[in-house]
């Protein structure tokens, strides 16, 4: 197993935002975290991540325990975070914030195979080089923040929300983006409010609420259960929005 | 006022504002990075002085030759003032802003006082250098050797910083970090690594000017405060932060010294650089380059 959370809580002045949560990822899986508003989603990937520390729980990544790592070592680890807000560097250009992808492969011949798989998976990106982060549309800034995340060159991909606020066609190309690193091999854990669009593509998949796991399994019998999709996914189905109203995501 | 006295004014101004300029640029870049005022920089620049001043007794060398070891020296204590003691200031819960101003305020106070103890309240000066004392004749025009020096050092520093943060990957991560210090981990940063650097990168910026003063200047403990009192003014009239601020704030303000010093008696050449100060704070609080 690549990534094992096994008990994981971790509070926020004294309250539990997350209660003994145990989650599993392996090479070759996308896995979907959903749940309400609220739920504790984000919280875990930050604890994961380094981002906030744990009370208590483990976090093994390939057989080692890196809970209590600072976010740094997390990532040269092999775990990139793409955090809810994305945290790019809004005044730096496209360019330099994939450049600060690869800090840990500094190395120029390190860096262009990297960059052409980034190239490659959203060739927008190619075009912008130049232009200031904070300009972007909030699709190319998903775009990237999944790129300068995959410059870092990670084995385990965590994604927050990444269609939140993009229209239809762009959550759409993000989610086929997804399934195809995870083809090439980074697993992925995907962490989805509205997790219609995201069970489609994962394998397994867990749902949290008030801080604990109360669903898992995988993704075809969640999405076959009709508690979750009542309780968890709305009962109207995203699928059948019309396309046509998607806009380009400039 | 002659033509030629003019010029000798103004050249003389713009020499002094671009040693000012590298006085500066440590304590704007360190704000910039950070966020925290060091108020331990004129200290800094005493210390660099005194160090050129001992390095030149031990070794017999010229201080041009020892500035690269002064610069080392430096950067060395910049990394250790903050893995030392600003790094436990920011992790204050409450009132952090307060608790770095004291840290570094009370650094500074150590310093003088260790400096104090330890070189005596002596004046001291570096004798028999290369440059000391030696004008250039520009016909008519005279300017002292040690200044020309040090307007070239403060030029080649700008333009050295100016490449580090472009062109290097370094640089590109000081950057970040001053965008966000909190995302900077998500691509495998230490921010603890990049903020040990900038001070040590801030402490030997005026490490240089230290080495380029003690040619010219009396070293006594207090020698800081004075020009710490410049380099604020000089950091808050180019926009805290701004590295390009400091230089063209430094220049202005050599040159408004230069022609107070002239219009005014000598023990008021400072009020003109205040004035012009506050008419910046009044008209333009961000300072010239700096964003609010
Ligand atoms: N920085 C924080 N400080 C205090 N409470 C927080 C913080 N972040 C999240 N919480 C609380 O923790 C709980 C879980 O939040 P979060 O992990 O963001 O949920 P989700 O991502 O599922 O919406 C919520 O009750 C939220 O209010
Ligand atoms: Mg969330």
């Amino acid at each position: 197993m690549l990534l094992e959370v096994r008990g994981l809580s971790t509070a926020y002045q004294g309250l539990l935002a997350i209660q003994g949560v145990s989650i599993e990822v392996d090479t070759g899986e996308i896995v979907v975290v959903a749940g309400a508003n609220g739920a504790g989603k984000s919280t875990l990937l930050k604890s994961i991540s380094g981002m906030e520390r744990p009370r208590s729980g483990e976090v093994v990544f390939d057989g080692a325990r890196i809970d209590g790592l600072p976010g740094h070592a997390i990532t040269a680890r092999g775990i990139a975070y793409v955090p809810e807000n994305k945290r790019l560097f809004p005044r730096l250009s496209v360019s330099d914030n994939l450049r600060l992808g690869s800090y840990l492969h500094r190395k120029e011949a390190d860096r262009e195979a990297p960059l052409e798989r980034v190239f490659t998976l959203f060739p927008r990106l190619k075009e912008r080089l130049p232009q200031r982060a904070g300009t972007l549309s909030g699709g190319e800034q998903q775009m990237l923040a999944i790129g300068r995340a995959l410059m870092t060159r990670p084995r385990l991909l965590m994604l927050d929300e990444p269609s939140l606020g993009l229209a239809p066609l762009i959550v759409a190309e993000v989610m086929r983006t997804v399934a195809r690193l995870r083809d090439e091999g980074v697993a992925i854990l995907l962490v989805e409010q509205n997790a219609r669009a995201a069970l489609q593509i994962a394998d397994h998949g867990y749902v949290l609420d008030g801080g604990s796991v109360v669903l898992q399994g995988d993704s075809r019998t969640l999405q076959g259960d009709a508690r979750v999709v009542e309780t968890y996914l709305g009962t109207l189905a995203v699928d059948d929005a019309p396309p046509s109203r998607a806009a380009s995501g400039r | 006022m002659t033509t030629q006295a003019l010029v000798q004014v103004l050249a003389s101004g713009l020499l002094m504002g671009l040693i000012y300029a590298l006085i500066a640029v440590g304590l704007s870049l360190i704000f910039g990075l950070m966020d925290v005022v060091n108020f331990a920089h004129g200290e800094f620049l005493m210390l660099a002085m005194y160090a050129t001043f001992g390095l030149v007794l031990v070794t017999q060398l010229d201080p041009v030759v020892l500035m690269p070891l002064v610069a080392a020296l430096l950067f060395v204590l910049g990394a250790a003032a903050y893995l030392g003691v600003v790094r436990f200031a920011m992790r204050a819960k409450a009132n952090q802003g307060m608790v770095q101003i004291f840290a570094t305020f009370g650094l500074a106070i150590l310093l003088q006082g260790a400096a104090q103890y330890l070189f005596t309240p002596d004046y001291r000066n570096v004798q028999n250098t290369w440059l000391g004392g030696r004008t250039l004749d520009l016909g008519g025009i005279f300017l002292p050797w040690p200044q020309i020096f040090g307007a070239f050092v403060s030029l080649a520093a700008f333009g050295g910083l100016h490449l580090l943060m472009s062109r290097t990957d370094f640089g590109r991560a000081l950057e970040a970090t001053r965008e966000d210090q909190g995302a900077v981990a998500l691509v495998g940063i230490d921010r603890n690594r990049v903020f040990a650097l900038g001070w040590g990168l801030g402490a030997a910026l005026v490490g240089l000017a230290g080495a380029v003063l003690a040619i010219f200047y009396y070293i006594h403990p207090q020698v800081g405060a004075s020009f710490a009192l410049i380099a604020y003014v000089t950091v808050a009239l180019g926009g805290f932060g701004s590295v390009g601020g400091a230089l063209v704030a430094g220049i202005i303000v050599g040159l408004v010294e230069a022609v107070t010093a002239v219009i005014l008696p000598p023990a008021l050449k400072s009020i003109g650089v205040y004035a012009l100060y506050l008419a910046v704070v009044f008209a333009r609080p961000q300072g010239l380059f700096g964003r609010l």
